[in-house]
C-alpha cells in the first residue's frame, strides 16, 4: 500500500470519525497512530508515543498557558477588562462600526499595560463583551 | 460491583486532580519567583525544569477528570440526527477507544522509564530524574484509562452512567 493511499485513507477515517462524534483527540491518535503503525511499523509507533507524548507535556510554549488563563482571569475578576472596555466604546461607540472599534481599542489599552499582543486580550475583551 | 467499582476509580480520579492541581500552583509560583527574581539579577536556578515537569503533572493529573466531566472536544452537529442507539454505540466507542489509548500511553511511557533509569536521563539544568515523572505519568493514565472503561462499561450494561444511577 503507497503512502499517500495510506494519507487518503486516514484523512478519511479522521473525517468519518470526527463527523461520528467520536472525540478530536482520540480520532487524531487513532488516525496517526494507525497511520505510523502502517507505514514504520509498530515499534515505531510506540516509541513515538512514548517520547512525544512526554515531551510534548512538558513543552516550554505550553507553560505559558496556565499564566494566561490567571492573568485573564485576574483581568476579568478585577474589572480591569469591563472598564477599559467601557471608556473605549464611550469614546468610539456611537460611530459606525463602534462596538468593533471599541474592541480594539480596548485590546490596545490592555497591550499598553501588558506588553502581550493584542490578540490575547482581544480574547479576554471580546468574551467579557459577549458575556 | 460496578458502582464500587466506580466509587473506587472517582477517588482515584480526584486524587490525580489534587496532584494536578499542586502541580499548577507549583508551576505559576516556581515562574513568578523566577520572574520577579530576574529583575534583580537572581533568577531560580532550574525554574525551567521545574515548570515542565509541573506542566506533565498538570497536564496528566488533570486528564481523568477532564474525561469525567466530559472535557473532551468532540463534533455534535449531527447528535440529533442520529438515532438514539447510534449515539449510544458511538458513546461505549468512544469511552472503550479512550480506555485503550491511554493504556498504550501508560505502557509506552513504562517502558520508556526503563530506558531513562538504565541511562540515569534527567532535566538539563537541576538534574531532575526523568524516570520518577514518567512514573507518575503512567500511573496517571492507568487512573484515566480505567475510568473511562468503567464508563465504557457502564454506559454498555445499564445504558447510563453509574452516577447517574446513583442520583436517581
Amino acid at each position: 500500500m503507497s503512502a499517500a493511499l495510506i494519507g487518503g485513507i486516514g484523512m478519511a477515517a479522521l473525517l468519518v470519525m470526527l463527523l461520528m462524534r467520536v472525540p478530536v483527540a482520540f480520532a487524531m491518535f487513532v488516525v496517526g497512530f494507525g497511520g505510523i503503525t502502517a507505514l514504520n511499523g509498530v515499534n515505531s509507533a510506540m516509541s513515538l508515543l512514548a517520547s512525544e507524548s512526554f515531551t510534548l507535556g512538558s513543552s516550554a510554549e505550553l507553560v505559558v498557558v496556565p499564566l494566561f488563563i490567571l492573568m485573564g482571569n485576574v483581568a476579568t475578576a478585577t474589572g480591569m477588562s469591563r472598564r477599559l472596555y467601557d471608556a473605549a466604546y464611550a469614546m468610539v461607540g456611537s460611530v459606525k462600526g463602534g462596538l468593533a472599534s471599541a474592541t480594539i481599542i480596548g485590546c490596545g489599552a490592555f497591550r499598553l499595560f501588558s506588553g502581550f499582543s493584542s490578540n490575547h486580550w482581544q480574547s479576554v475583551v471580546g468574551r467579557d463583551e459577549t458575556l | 460491583m460496578l458502582k464500587r467499582l466506580t466509587k473506587l476509580a472517582d477517588r482515584f480520579i480526584n486524587l490525580s486532580a489534587i496532584i494536578g492541581s499542586i502541580g499548577l500552583i507549583v508551576e505559576v509560583v516556581i515562574i513568578l519567583i523566577d520572574v520577579v527574581g530576574r529583575m534583580f539579577d537572581m533568577p531560580l536556578v532550574g525554574a525551567q525544569d521545574i515548570s515542565q515537569m509541573s506542566m506533565i503533572i498538570l497536564v496528566f493529573g488533570a486528564m481523568a477528570l477532564c474525561d469525567k466531566t466530559g472535557g473532551h472536544i468532540a463534533v455534535d452537529i449531527f447528535e440529533t440526527s442520529f438515532p438514539r442507539w447510534l449515539n449510544n454505540s458511538i458513546d461505549i466507542f468512544s469511552a472503550l477507544i479512550g480506555a485503550l489509548i491511554f493504556a498504550l500511553i501508560a505502557w509506552a511511557i513504562y517502558e520508556s522509564s526503563k530506558i531513562s533509569q538504565m541511562l540515569n536521563l534527567a532535566t538539563n539544568i537541576i538534574y531532575l530524574p526523568k524516570a520518577y515523572f514518567q512514573w507518575a505519568v503512567s500511573a496517571f493514565c492507568i487512573i484515566t484509562s480505567v475510568g473511562m472503561l468503567l464508563r465504557g462499561i457502564s454506559l454498555a450494561v445499564i445504558g447510563k452512567e453509574v452516577e447517574e444511577e446513583a442520583d436517581l
